[in-house]
């Protein structure tokens, strides 16, 4: 009975070799990508590690707490705009003194790691060639102005549940947004002007944003697979049995949700980074939206899913402009008509592949005539001499990405992968879950009709109660 | 002194007084049945215990420290804890972690060290797991080898029964409450939990205090039974005694039975 298998992780040193194994071709393909792929692909890369930050860390509170927590831009941004005062070039923070239009003071414009160094006497951590090493120190303490800012967020609103806790992280997002700009604010954050030029050489390199992504993985998935995080998942199903297990429930939350702002705060360091300056307009709910789609579509809960899903994400805003450019009224209705006859398609596709009776139902119909309409009347137009011209699709890359949350939300419920979670007991098809040929016979042993009554531990009768 | 002493316990709920100075006692080692009618209010009982309502008026004391005013979460620190009638286990989690969570308030390591799986956390850790293994086993092979990895929602009900009470006895709780231990269990299995639950108490060193409908179960394993009606104590003492009370018979089944012979020959409640 006291098998170490339940004890100790069976083949842990393997697992461990293959991680190590697979970090270093995920760095291999990195190098291959970077230097063959283009800008615009380094570029992309970069982001999607950016945001994977941004959305593995959110999903420690919204898929491991079960805390619904709309307010990741404001986290975002105070990280982001104390790395970019504390790294700005010295000329820029003279263009700031020097414009007439700032509001910002000799006394907070100076407010960045090189005078520091140099009134402790570092100079040599002053050079140009040591702006990485000021960069990190900058980054870091962004990461904890955030979660500091969460902490003091977190300890009053966490008591709030479902609806109200989420209104209310909305609204903390929303309210660090406007008191940035305003007058109290604004000799610290710029205003309504922002820091620009801020060095990109950080956010855009997918050296810095994978190292940060691969640390917020580890991290996260650590606490996530420790006694803390599991304290975290039982609040998340049911508080009110958590805490008569004894799990400090205000703790827990306060926890998960600091953690989560520090990395949001990493997170907009590399975000202003990428962007090369901090404007308020960068932080907008609208990022935490992205964040959302992301989550939902790869598997709220699951670190995997979560960063399949911003691959999604990404890949849609980077490669999406496509879909944004100008085309004949007609190549648009052509578009709708296939986009319905594939829906048509998906629909006789899955209930095949489900064996769903009847096969065909009336929506399938539906879909097949509208598409078949819909193609035909796109292909009559120019000869009627109908809907000629052209149309600029704006804002198509959000329906899109509003059209695939929907198509997810119908088949996958839970998202790509659900909970599921990659590892390499599922690769090798361990499953601990699963009898092993011994334990099917003391399986049958229960559930044994001779032994035990028909139905055996399954009978649920309630006749004798009440 | 006893382990638990409840005295005068008063709890309403807007117009309804749902429990009405309520008073008695649980020594260590007792198995003590509460039992009571449909809504008498057994299961406010143990909410007004382990904290989840706070009392109008009166005193709870577990080893001379009194509850009043505590979380649920500072009474199972302190060696109280509960099962659920409705089931409150963590449906999607497997059944190892929801052994293991009831452990964690005992955790010494800190949010860092588990983070960085220190030595110190992974001994924790491994000591976790072999104490949920002991209270699992108390239940046979039942909850063990595969099924232990497999998520609560495949469980069948009365598994989920049994992993309640063993979640409720990985907290290091002395005193546990069971609230309908047995509940949709078939008599096989009724009669099987009923030496559960006295093994409990005789190998585990527990001491339980429990409600149930299930009179054969009540007569087999109580050192006292005590009834509620209404919010109020009825009686208390002995099982053959209760069962044998006036009193607890009409408030089972109502007025007119008493005056019926038939009722008492048939041995009161039974
Ligand atoms: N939170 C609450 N708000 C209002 N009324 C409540 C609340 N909790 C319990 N009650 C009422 O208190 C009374 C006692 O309920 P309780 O659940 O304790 O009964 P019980 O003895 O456990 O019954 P059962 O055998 O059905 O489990 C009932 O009338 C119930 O409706
Ligand atoms: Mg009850």
């Amino acid at each position: 009975m006291q098998d170490t298998k339940h004890i100790v992780q069976p083949n842990r040193n393997r697992n461990i070799l293959l991680t190590i194994f697979a970090t270093v071709l995920v760095a291999v393909a990195l190098l291959i990508l970077t230097s063959l792929g283009s800008v615009k692909l380094g570029s992309a890369l970069a982001l999607f590690a950016i945001w994977g930050i941004a959305t593995v860390s959110l999903n420690l509170v919204n898929g491991t707490l079960g805390i619904l927590s709309l307010g990741h831009h404001g986290f975002m941004l105070i990280g982001g705009y104390t790395t970019a005062l504390l790294i700005l070039s010295d000329d820029k923070r003279e263009k700031i003194l020097a414009s007439g239009r700032s509001s910002m003071t000799p006394f907070t414009v100076g407010l960045s790691i090189d005078n520091f160094f140099n009134a402790i006497g570092l100079t040599a951590f002053t050079t140009d060639e040591t702006l990485w090493l000021r960069f990190l120190v900058a980054i870091l303490l962004g990461g904890l102005m955030a979660s500091v800012v969460g902490l003091i967020v977190g300890i009053p609103s966490l008591r709030l549940r479902g609806d109200y806790l989420a209104i209310v992280t909305f609204g903390f997002g929303e309210i660090i947004r406007l008191t940035a700009s305003t007058r109290i604010f604004s000799p610290i954050t710029n205003g309504a002007l922002g820091f620009s030029g801020v060095p990109t050489e950080f956010g855009k390199s997918v050296w810095w944003t994978f190292a940060f992504l691969g640390i917020t993985i580890y991290v996260i998935s650590k606490l996530k697979y420790s006694s803390f995080g599991r304290a975290m998942e039982g609040i998340r199903e049911d508080e009110i049995a958590s805490e008569a297990m004894g799990v400090n429930l205000a703790y827990h939350k306060v926890l998960g949700f600091v953690v989560s702002s520090f990395f949001a705060g990493i997170a907009g360091g590399l975000w202003v980074s990428w962007l090369g300056g901090a404007r308020l307009d960068s932080f907008l709910f609208t990022l935490t939206f992205f964040f959302l789609v992301a989550l939902s579509v790869g598997g709220t809960g699951s670190i995997t899913g979560v960063l399949l899903g911003t691959a999604l994400v990404v890949f849609v805003r980077q490669y999406g402009d496509p879909l944004e450019q100008s085309y004949l009224i007609t190549t648009w209705i052509l578009a709708i008509g296939v986009i319905l006859l594939l829906t048509a398609l998906a629909i006789y596709i899955f209930r095949t592949i489900r064996r769903s009776r009847p096969k065909i139902i009336p929506a399938f119909y539906l879909f097949l005539i509208a598409g078949v309409a819909t193609v035909v009347l796109a292909l009559l137009a120019p000869s009627l001499g109908i809907m000629q011209g052209e149309f600029r699709g704006f804002g198509m890359r959000a329906i899109f990405l509003s059209i695939l949350l929907i198509i997810i939300m119908v088949f996958r419920p839970d998202g790509m992968v659900g909970r599921a979670e990659f590892n390499w007991a599922w690769v090798f098809r361990e499953r601990l879950d699963q009898p092993t040929e011994e334990e099917r016979k003391q399986d049958a042993w229960l559930s044994n009709p001779e032994l035990n009554r028909p139905g055996g531990a399954a009978n649920t009768s309630d006749v004798e109660e009440d | 002194m006893a382990m638990l002493e409840i005295s005068n316990l008063n709890k309403s709920f807007g117009g309804l007084q749902a429990m009405t100075d309520v008073s008695f006692n649980v020594n260590e080692g007792e198995i003590i049945s509460v039992i009571g009618p449909n809504g008498a209010g057994k299961t406010t009982l143990f909410n007004l215990i382990t904290g989840v309502y706070t009392p109008d008026s009166g005193d709870v004391r577990f080893q001379g420290q009194s509850l009043v005013g505590k979380k649920p979460s500072q009474i199972v620190d302190m060696g109280i804890a509960r099962t659920f009638q409705n089931l409150r286990l963590f449906t999607n989690l497997s059944i190892m972690d929801n052994i293991l969570i009831p452990q964690h308030h005992k955790l010494k390591s800190n949010w860092l060290q588990a983070i960085l799986r220190t030595p110190a956390y992974k001994k924790e850790e491994e000591e976790m797991r072999k104490f949920a293994l002991e209270k699992l086993s108390f239940f046979g092979p039942r909850l063990m080898s595969f099924r232990l990895y497999q998520p609560v929602l495949v469980l069948s009900y009365a598994n989920r029964r049994r992993s309640e009470i063993a979640r409720a006895m990985a907290t290091g709780a002395k005193l546990l409450l069971l609230d309908e231990p047995s509940a949709g269990m078939n008599p096989k299995e009724t009669i099987e939990m009923t030496k559960i639950i006295k093994r409990m108490r005789d190998e585990g060193g527990y001491t339980i205090l429990l409600v149930e409908h299930k009179m054969n179960l009540v007569g087999e394993i109580s050192d006292r039974v005590v009834v509620l009606d209404y919010g109020k104590k009825l009686a208390e003492g002995d099982y053959k005694d209760v069962v044998n009370n006036p009193e607890v018979i009409e408030a089972y089944l109502g007025k007119k039975a008493t005056d019926d012979d038939k009722a008492k020959k048939d041995g009161g409640l039974e």
